[in-house]
């Protein structure tokens, strides 16, 4: 019996074990990140789009970088929203520099097409004499859903670059600081828009496979490659987590106020308009007759 | 009869155990079924001229040497670590003896940190700078499992070797299909050895800094070395497109890596499901000096050739990478039944061109994305839920009331007047 009692609490310190073991393993579908989320937030920029460090909206990151190195980290941004993306590169000091240097951040959206900056200095000049450069972009309002030949700007993973595109050829690999945050304003319902992307531009972490030349087209079942994205992508490690309040604008707008408010004032308008043309009518037949004499 | 009952509990225990043993390694590893764990190899020059004391006060190699034994104190334990010299033997002034001076000075895996300090503390500045030679000499330590690999390497000076040009041995590790990045550190602002540590460092898509303290050094490899860890496991699956969308090989879903040469077009292939929307991005990578202006250009074309859609941007001046993408829902067939696959031809095309001098082969390397994900329909209406909005809304919907009461009102009104009258 005992020995039955501490098998099972062997089974038991089993199960913790595993359940902390698991622990960090989901974290590591969350990109591995966390680990370097300390205290003072990301301290790691990625190097490229598949390695972009992923942040969250509000989230301030900072990086010891070297001159010429090309910094990236991914956001997610849902529909409705309007994100402005700002950065800070501490320079290296005035007398190690050569000269003065075009600093600049891109933003691209999950399918790694570029985004224009509506509104923002996305590229800035420093002299030799400044010791920081600030840059800033505010992307277009991010649609629910966009034809698939347009431009527009989708829910989902938004990758941030900074780089410096002209310097002298001296200063390269010089240290610097870079600091970026994301913020996102809602575009409100004068912007709410219809429709539903099915999946976020959330891009997939992992590997490819190839198909075989000569094999057999996948059968009806498996539907060809739809079937690998199916259930199995939903546990592949994606370039940045589902926001808090979903990756839609959600159902309310205050386009419902408008509306039914527009409905009430018809109604109201139509309740009057009936009553002007009672309203002589029942003067004449009703209290409004002067009171018989007598 | 106490030996058999500690027998059963010993038995019961190992039971258990073994349960647990069992059911833990599926979980660890659940997410990366084959989780190796990342390499990372340091290489240092040690030739004579680390002897100069122009780091901080110190010779070159006491500022590396510190640097390093910081670094193999704050070495992760998932992280495989060697060390490889290049210049550390020969001192005689033989160029070709010179030229073949590099060897592993601690092989590449879990780091004995005392072992590994005092190998590093024999090093002596000697010899000559042969950079590709003991780029190629780390390459082969890392070879093995698919883990992923980065070199650091830590010189003064240009290679004084000429041959082979590092920056040339450093592009061709790349394209060699091991996810090799080297990142550079020079300890000299000489314009040469930044020409060659940028070069080599542009080649495989890693970093270059100039040190000019030993703590920026100590921070920049740790930094490097941290990075190896928690870089994604997953490297992108190795394809290579065809000239025509009929040969072209198919790809499931996923990352890819492909090189493409200048002025050259290649094709993949899909297959969507109805129902589904392929989406597509790829980046193409300047891993070497390249014309200020380019482009890319991403075309999802029927096996007919018609285009569907197509993806591209332009761009001039300093760059890692151009990149696009595209979206195709296909849409779902009339008949339910009808679920074969649709073939989509993927056809990429750059226009990077690259000055005179500037060596044409390894292609360039190219990046692709790509998802096959549930398609959306098109939405009814414009706004949300079709819904209105504004003060003209507003006016529209009152005077419409406003009408329809008093075209009522009169209308009863007359009703009543007939029905008086009758």
């Amino acid at each position: 019996m005992r020995a039955l009692r501490k098998a099972g609490a062997a089974l038991a310190l089993c199960a913790a074990a595993l359940f902390t073991a698991a622990a960090p393993a989901v974290a590591d579908g969350n990109d591995g990140k966390d680990a370097q989320n300390g205290k003072d937030g990301l301290t790691e920029a990625g190097t490229n789009f598949r390695t972009a460090t992923a942040l969250e909206q509000g989230e301030k990151a900072t990086a010891t970088a070297s001159t010429g190195d090309y910094l990236y980290w991914a956001v997610p941004v849902a529909a409705g929203q309007v994100p402005t993306v700002e950065a800070k590169v501490k320079l290296p000091d005035a007398s190690a520099r050569h000269g003065g240097a075009t600093w600049q951040l891109d933003v691209y959206d999950g399918l790694r097409r570029h985004q224009p900056c509506a509104s923002g200095s996305p590229t800035h000049h420093a002299d030799q004499q400044d010791t920081s450069v600030s840059l800033s972009c505010t992307v277009r309002q991010v649609r629910s859903w966009s034809e698939r030949w347009a431009n527009d700007p989708l829910p989902g993973a938004y990758y941030l670059r900074l780089t410096v595109v002209d310097l002298p050829e001296q200063d390269l690999g010089l240290p610097i600081d870079a600091e970026v945050t994301t913020t996102a304003r809602d575009a409100g319902g004068k912007h709410a828009d219809g429709g539903e992307l099915a999946e976020p531009l959330n891009p997939s972490l992992r590997a490819g496979t190839i198909a075989e030349p000569d094999s057999e087209p996948p059968s009806d079942a498996d539907s060809g490659s739809g079937s690998d994205s199916g259930d199995a992508d939903e546990d592949s490690p994606r370039a940045v987590a589902e926001p808090e309040d979903g990756w839609g604008s959600g159902w309310w707008s205050d386009r419902w106020v408008w509306t039914a408010g527009g409905g009430a004032l018809g109604a109201l308008a139509a309740v009057g308009g009936y009553t002007l043309t009672r309203g002589p009518r029942s003067s004449g037949t009703g209290s409004g007759r002067p009171p018989a004499d007598g | 009869m106490i030996i058999k009952k500690r027998l059963v509990t010993g038995a019961a225990g190992l039971l258990a155990a073994l349960a647990c043993g069992l059911i833990l390694p599926p979980t660890a590893t659940a997410d990366e079924p084959s989780r190796p764990s990342p390499k990372v190899e340091l290489v240092l020059d040690v030739s004579g001229s680390m002897r100069a004391r122009d780091v901080d006060g110190a010779s070159r190699m006491s500022a590396a040497k510190q640097a390093f034994n910081e670094v193999l104190d704050a070495t992760p334990e998932e992280v495989r670590l060697g060390i490889r010299t290049l210049g550390a033997t020969y001192p005689g002034k033989d160029r070709k003896v010179g030229c073949q001076d590099s060897k592993q000075l601690y092989p590449v895996g879990h780091v004995d940190r005392t072992e590994a300090k005092a190998a590093v503390a024999t090093l002596r500045p000697t010899g000559w700078t042969p950079i590709g030679l003991a780029l190629r000499g780390a390459s082969k330590d890392l070879a093995g499992d698919d883990a992923t690999r980065r070199i650091v390497l830590i010189t003064d000076g240009e290679d004084s070797c000429g041959r082979p040009d590092p920056c040339d041995v450093a592009r061709e590790l790349a394209a060699d299909g091991t996810h090799l990045v080297v990142d550079t550190l020079g300890l000299t602002p000489d314009r040469k050895v930044r020409e060659q540590l940028s070069c080599i460092a542009e080649a495989t898509g890693g970093t270059y800094t100039a040190v000019q303290h030993t703590d920026e050094l100590s921070s920049r490899i740790k930094q490097l070395v941290r990075r190896t860890a928690e870089t994604p496991v997953q490297t992108p699956t190795g394809v290579q497109g065809a000239a025509q969308c009929a040969k072209a090989p198919e790809l499931g879903t996923g990352l890819y890596n492909d090189r493409e040469r200048f002025g050259e077009h290649r094709w993949y292939r899909m297959k969507v499901a109805p129902g589904k929307e392929l989406r597509a991005s790829v980046s193409v990578a300047a891993d070497r000096a390249v014309d200020p202006d380019y482009g890319v250009l991403l075309r999802a074309v029927t096996p007919g050739g018609r285009e569907l859609v197509r993806g591209s941007e332009a761009g001039s001046g300093r760059t890692d990478v151009i990149s696009t993408g595209l979206r195709y829902p296909v849409a779902d067939a009339d008949d339910d039944e009808d679920t074969t696959p649709r073939t989509v031809c993927l056809e990429l095309s750059q226009s990077f061109s690259a000055p005179a001098g500037v060596k044409r082969t390894p292609g360039l390397p190219v990046e692709l994305a790509v998802d096959v994900v549930d398609n959306d329909e098109p939405p009814a209406d414009v706004a949300a839920f079709g819904l209105g909005r504004g003060w003209v809304l507003l006016g529209v919907l009152a005077v419409t009331g406003l009408v329809a009461g008093l075209v009522w009102g009169w209308v009863a009104r007359w009703r009543i007047t007939v029905w008086r009258s009758n």
